[in-house]
């Protein structure tokens, strides 16, 4: 059964974007990322574009999902690790915790998904030097804590 | 791209992944076929035991769909899991079935028709159950629910009685 198959192919990706962002919250999202993109399946002109094309309606409704379920904390990403910091499996969770939606999104993107600040940017609506300003912001300051 | 390695990057340090259950899949699933209707609702059962029931399919199919009369299993598989059956109606037209039984969850489909069920525990003692159905012909989005409102709500409602008597 071809849609089984191909949920199957991306639930494990939607999953990892949507759990991140949408935290608690990450399954809700999931399932509304997953709908939105069978039932806009039609729209995707080129098959090899389905996974950036389904990043970005998982990343829409993970914030979304998050926000409506009032999760949505003000915070900056003051305390974000680097990929690769010694601390980070430990830490992520909690550090996530104490992010709005829209930054865990930014942070998702950037570190989990390895894109640059100009697709970031692009996929989020969001400045291109915000971006690249609160990353490098958050980073000196995890560094500074962490060696403090 | 490699999704499989950033897969692998986020076990690996901690990124917390989300996971669609067997209903939530279902609902997917469900959304995916425009000519079919969605029930769903939560008994005050154990998941094994909702499960046990759903899955004797010969029994059931012919309770949650009218237009089937009997459900007769033609193959399963080396763990005896239903792999083909076929159904026919009470008019005795005939339809086989390709059958895909997963943890919590079954899948059957056949030229015309599309159904699934699903079952997740929502406590120890309680499970959200699912059931869909409908046609698979296109263009049958706007016609369904006038012409051929087999699968509703009820069908899952008929599958919660039998736990009441």
């Amino acid at each position: 059964m071809a849609t089984d198959q191909l949920l199957d192919r991306l639930t494990p990706y939607i999953g990892r974007l949507c759990g991140p962002i949408a935290l608690a919250d990450g399954p809700d999202a999931a399932q509304e990322a997953l709908i939105a993109v069978f039932r806009n399946l039609r729209q995707l002109k080129e098959p090899a574009a389905l996974f950036g094309w389904a990043r970005a309606i998982a990343v829409r409704e993970a914030v979304r999902v998050a926000r409506a379920a009032s999760r949505d904390l003000p915070a900056e990403l003051a305390d974000v690790p680097a990929p690769g910091d010694p601390q980070l499996a430990a830490d992520v969770h909690d550090v996530l915790e104490r992010l709005s939606p829209h930054h865990r999104a930014v942070l998702v993107l950037r570190d989990l998904e390895g894109l640059d600040e100009h697709a970031v940017s692009a996929l989020l609506g969001v400045p291109e030097p915000t971006v690249r300003t609160r990353l490098f912001r958050a980073r000196r300051r995890f560094r500074k804590e962490w060696e403090g | 791209m490699n999704d499989d390695l950033r897969s692998d990057d986020a076990r690996g340090s901690g990124w917390p992944v989300a996971e669609l259950d067997p209903v939530r899949r279902l609902r997917v699933l469900a959304t995916a076929a425009p000519g079919t209707s969605y029930g769903e609702l939560v008994l005050d059962v154990p998941v094994e035991q909702v499960w046990t029931l759903a899955t004797d399919l010969e029994r059931q199919m012919p309770l949650l769909i009218n237009d089937i009369r009997t459900f007769t299993i033609t193959s399963t598989d080396a763990e005896g899991r239903p792999l083909e059956a076929v159904a026919r109606s009470p008019l005795g037209m005939r339809a086989r079935f390709d059958i895909v039984m997963g943890p919590g969850s079954c899948l059957m489909q056949s030229r015309f028709l599309i159904g699934g069920l699903a079952a997740t525990a929502e406590s120890h003692d309680t499970t959200r159950f699912g059931f869909f159905g409908g046609l698979r012909i296109p263009g049958v989005r706007l016609v369904d629910r006038l012409l051929h409102p087999f699968l509703h709500q009820g069908a899952v409602e008929r599958f919660a009685a039998q736990f009441r008597s």
